[in-house]
C-alpha cells in the first residue's frame, strides 16, 4: 500500500483512459464479422486516447480549476475522480467523501419528492440519515425550495432541480467537491450564490475541482489551474498563468482564421502610446490606435473598434464614420486616458455600411490582435455579473 | 492609479511540459488497470452501503406505488390471481394430485417463491440500466442496485406470506412442525436469485437483447419450475440435473414438505440445490465485478 494521505487528497499517477473510436454496433452480424477478423489475427479495434499520462497531486483544501477546450478530457478526468469511470491504466486515489455535481439532476429521481431525494443522495454519499437531517434545513434554504420540497421532483423547473442538486452536493460536507459545468442552468443570482458557497466550502478546507468554460468564474474560485489539451496536461500552475496560457491559445486559433473575400481588409494596425517610438502602453495615459484599411469599396461606412479582455469579455467599443475612396485608408483614434488596468487585451474591428450592422458587412467583426498594458493590477474584485462593454472611454477621432 | 509600471507581463505563462519529455505512446504495461477483488474489502464496502440499499429499496417501493390506487395490494393480487388460474387449470382440469393438502395452498406456496424470483429477476435485470443517470454521477458499490430490487421483492414476499397465514386459517390446517427447515431453504433461494439478478443486470447494460429475453424466461420459467405441480412430476433420473440447473425446484419442494406435509426436505436434493446456488452467486458476483468497470464507458 502507498502511504496514507490525509482526507481530501487527490492523487493520480500515470492515468490513461481510452475509448472505442470505431462504430460499436451491437448487431449479431457485426459480432460475427468481428470474430472472423479476430480469428485471422486482426484485432479490428480502434481506440482513441481520451487521457494520456495524467499526473496530479492535489492537497486537501486546494481549489483547482480544470480548463481546456471541448474534448480535451476534462469531464472524463472528473468522472474517474468520482470513481464512476475506471482508468485504462494508472492509479487514482481520492481520499474521503466525494460530493460531485457532474450534470444537473445529479442523483435526482423524478418520481420522488425533493425531501426523499435529499436523503437518497445523502445515502449515496455514505451519510447516515441523522447526519442528513442535521443539514436538511440548510439545503432547503440554499436551494430556495420552500414548500416545493414535498413535491415530486419531476414537477420542478430545471432551475429548481439544479439548485437542489447543487445544494445537496455542497451542503453534505464532502471532503472533495467536484463541479462540472453545471451552473449555466441557474440564473445569474443563483450562479453567484453557488460561487460564494464554493468559496466558503474551500475556506473550510474542502478540496475543490471545478470544470467550467466560464473563465472568470474559475478564476474567482480557484488558486491553481490545470489546462488539459488533447488528453494531456498542458499547464499545471497558478490559476492566472494557466488561464493566460489557455486564453492565448484560443486567441491564436481564432486569429488563424483570416477573413478573405470581403470588400474591405485590415491591412495594418498599431496600438501605441504617447511616444511614437515607444510601443508600450500604460494605464491612464494616452493611447493611439491606428488602422490601415484597404479594398475596392467606395463610399461611406462605419468603422467599429472594440477592446475585450481575453476573447470573451468586452470592455468597450466605439465607432466612427469613414469615407473610403477605393484605395488604402489610414485612420487613427486617440484615447487620452486609457482606462485599462494591467493585462493583455484583444483589439476588435469591423466595418459596416452606414446605419446597418446586419447585412451591410464590409469587414466582419473580428479580433485584429492583442496588446499589453502596463500599470497597476486591479485588486481582485468580487465577481459580478458581466455586462456588455461596461466602460465608457473618452476619445476623439482624426482622419 | 499609477504606481508600479513597466513590469514585463509577457513572461512565459505557466510551465508547459518540458519539450524534452514527450508523452509516451502508451502506458507502461505494468500499470494497466486490473480488477482486483479483496473479499474483505468488498464485504466492508457492502456493509457500509446498507443505508443506501435501504434508501434505494424505499425509493423503488414508493415510486412503484405512488400513482397506483391499489398500492401494496398489488403485491398480493398478482400471486392470488395466478393461484386462482392454477387452481382452475391444474387442479380441476389436469388433476394434479397433492394428497391431503388443499391444492390452492400447494400452488400458492410455489407462487410466492416464483413471484419473488421473477420480480427480482425482472426488476433486478433492469436495475443498472434504469439507474444509469445515477451510476454515471455518483460512486457506490454497484451491486447494491440488484440487491435493493431483491429487498423490494422480499417486502412483497413478506406480504405474500401474511396472506399465506390467512390461507392456513381458511383451510383450517396448521403449518407443520418442521417449519424451521425454511431457514436454510430461504438462504438457497436468496443466493440463487441474487446470482441471476447480478448476471442479468450487467448483461442488460452491454447487450440490450437481454431485455427482450426477460419476458420469455418469466413465461417459460413459471411452467418449467414445479410451481403448479410437484417435483415428482419430473422423471426421477433427471431430477438431480434439474435441481442443479434450477435450484428453485428443490426450494419449493422443500417448503412444501416442511410446511404442508410435515416432512424434512430431501437432503440430497437440498444439498445439490445449495451447491448450485452458491456457484450461481459467486460466479454471478465475479462476472458482475469484472464487467462493472466498463459500465460508464458503454452507457
Amino acid at each position: 500500500m502507498s502511504r496514507d494521505y490525509p482526507l481530501g487528497t487527490i492523487r493520480t499517477e500515470q492515468v490513461w483512459k481510452r475509448f472505442r473510436a470505431d462504430q460499436q454496433r451491437m448487431l449479431l452480424r457485426d459480432r460475427v464479422d468481428q470474430m472472423a477478423r479476430r480469428l485471422r489475427g486482426d484485432r479490428g479495434e480502434d481506440w482513441r486516447w481520451a487521457l494520456r499520462d495524467i499526473n496530479l497531486h492535489i492537497e486537501p483544501g486546494e481549489s483547482v480549476g480544470l480548463i481546456g477546450s471541448n474534448g480535451s478530457g476534462k469531464s472524463t478526468l472528473l468522472k474517474m475522480l468520482t470513481r464512476v469511470m475506471y482508468p485504462y491504466a494508472g492509479v487514482i486515489d481520492v481520499r474521503g467523501r466525494i460530493g460531485a455535481l457532474i450534470e444537473i439532476r445529479a442523483g435526482i429521481h423524478p418520481d420522488l419528492t425533493g425531501r426523499e431525494n435529499i436523503y437518497l443522495f445523502g445515502a449515496l454519499l455514505g451519510l447516515k440519515r441523522r447526519e442528513v437531517a442535521g443539514r436538511f434545513d440548510d439545503i432547503v434554504e440554499f436551494a430556495r425550495l420552500g414548500g416545493a420540497i414535498d413535491r415530486q421532483v419531476k414537477f420542478y423547473s430545471s432551475g429548481m432541480q439544479m439548485r437542489l442538486g447543487f445544494a445537496v452536493a455542497a451542503y453534505l460536507e464532502p471532503h472533495v467537491l467536484l463541479v462540472d459545468e453545471v451552473l449555466a442552468v441557474g440564473d445569474a443570482v443563483f450562479q453567484q450564490r453557488c460561487l460564494d458557497r464554493m468559496r466558503e466550502v474551500a475556506e473550510q478546507g474542502t478540496t475543490i475541482v471545478f470544470v467550467s468554460h466560464d473563465l472568470p468564474a474559475v478564476q474567482s474560485i480557484c488558486r491553481r489551474g490545470v489546462w488539459l489539451e488533447q488528453g494531456t496536461v498542458r499547464v499545471d500552475a497558478g490559476i492566472t498563468d494557466a488561464l493566460a496560457g489557455y486564453r492565448d491559445s484560443i486567441e491564436a486559433q481564432s486569429e488563424a482564421s483570416a477573413r478573405v473575400g470581403e470588400p474591405l481588409q485590415l491591412l495594418k494596425y498599431e496600438v501605441r502610446g504617447e511616444d511614437a517610438e515607444d510601443t508600450t502602453l500604460h494605464t491612464d495615459e494616452p493611447v493611439t490606435v491606428e488602422l490601415t484599411l484597404g479594398g475596392d469599396y467606395r463610399g461611406d461606412a462605419t468603422l467599429h473598434l472594440g477592446v475585450s479582455e481575453g476573447t470573451s469579455s468586452p470592455i468597450f467599443q466605439i465607432s466612427h464614420e469613414i469615407r473610403m475612396t477605393g484605395g488604402d485608408h489610414r485612420v487613427a483614434c486617440v484615447i487620452p486616458r486609457l482606462p485599462l488596468p494591467r493585462g493583455r487585451y484583444t483589439l476588435w474591428t469591423g466595418v459596416y455600411s452606414i446605419g446597418k450592422t446586419d447585412g451591410g458587412t464590409l469587414m466582419s467583426w473580428h479580433s485584429a490582435g492583442q496588446f499589453d498594458v502596463f500599470g497597476p493590477m486591479l485588486d481582485t474584485p468580487p465577481r459580478a455579473v458581466v455586462m456588455a462593454a461596461p466602460v465608457f472611454v473618452p476619445h476623439q477621432w482624426e482622419d | 492609479m499609477g504606481g508600479q509600471r513597466a513590469q514585463v507581463i509577457d513572461e512565459p505563462r505557466g510551465q508547459a511540459a518540458p519539450p524534452g519529455a514527450p508523452v509516451p505512446a502508451g502506458p507502461p504495461p505494468e500499470l494497466v488497470f486490473k480488477r482486483r477483488l479483496r473479499p474483505l474489502q468488498v464485504a466492508r464496502e457492502l456493509w457500509a452501503a446498507r443505508e443506501l440499499v435501504r434508501a434505494l429499496a424505499e425509493r423503488d417501493l414508493r415510486a412503484r406505488y405512488k400513482q397506483a390506487v391499489l398500492g401494496f395490494a398489488w403485491a398480493v393480487l398478482t400471486p392470488l390471481a395466478l393461484c386462482a388460474i392454477f387452481t382452475l387449470v391444474f387442479h380441476r382440469a389436469v388433476k394434479i394430485e397433492t394428497g391431503a393438502v388443499p391444492y390452492t395452498l400447494f400452488a400458492y406456496l410455489g407462487l410466492i417463491v416464483w413471484q419473488f424470483f421473477s420480480n427480482t429477476m425482472n426488476q433486478g435485470a433492469l436495475s443498472l440500466a434504469n439507474n444509469l443517470s445515477l451510476l454515471n454521477k455518483v460512486y457506490c458499490p454497484r451491486e447494491v442496485f440488484p440487491l435493493a430490487t431483491m429487498l423490494v421483492a422480499t417486502v412483497d414476499m413478506v406480504i405474500g406470506v401474511g396472506v399465506l397465514g390467512l390461507m392456513f386459517l381458511v383451510f383450517w390446517t396448521a403449518p407443520a412442525a418442521t417449519f424451521l427447515w425454511v431457514v436454510p431453504l430461504l438462504g438457497i433461494q436468496f443466493a440463487f436469485t441474487y446470482g441471476i439478478a447480478l448476471i442479468l443486470s450487467v448483461a442488460v447494460v452491454y447487450l440490450r437483447d437481454v431485455r427482450h429475453l426477460l419476458p420469455i424466461i418469466t413465461q417459460m420459467g413459471v411452467f418449467a419450475t414445479p410451481v403448479a405441480y410437484p417435483l415428482a412430476k419430473i422423471p426421477q433420473r433427471l431430477q438431480e440435473v434439474y435441481v442443479g440447473v434450477n435450484p428453485l425446484g428443490a426450494v419449493i419442494e422443500g417448503y412444501r414438505k416442511a410446511l404442508l406435509y410435515g416432512e424434512a426436505p430431501d437432503a440430497r436434493m437440498t444439498l445439490i440445490a445449495a451447491a448450485s446456488s452458491l456457484v450461481f452467486l459467486v460466479g454471478g458476483y465475479l462476472v458482475f465485478k469484472k464487467l462493472e468497470t466498463g459500465i460508464a464507458d458503454v452507457a
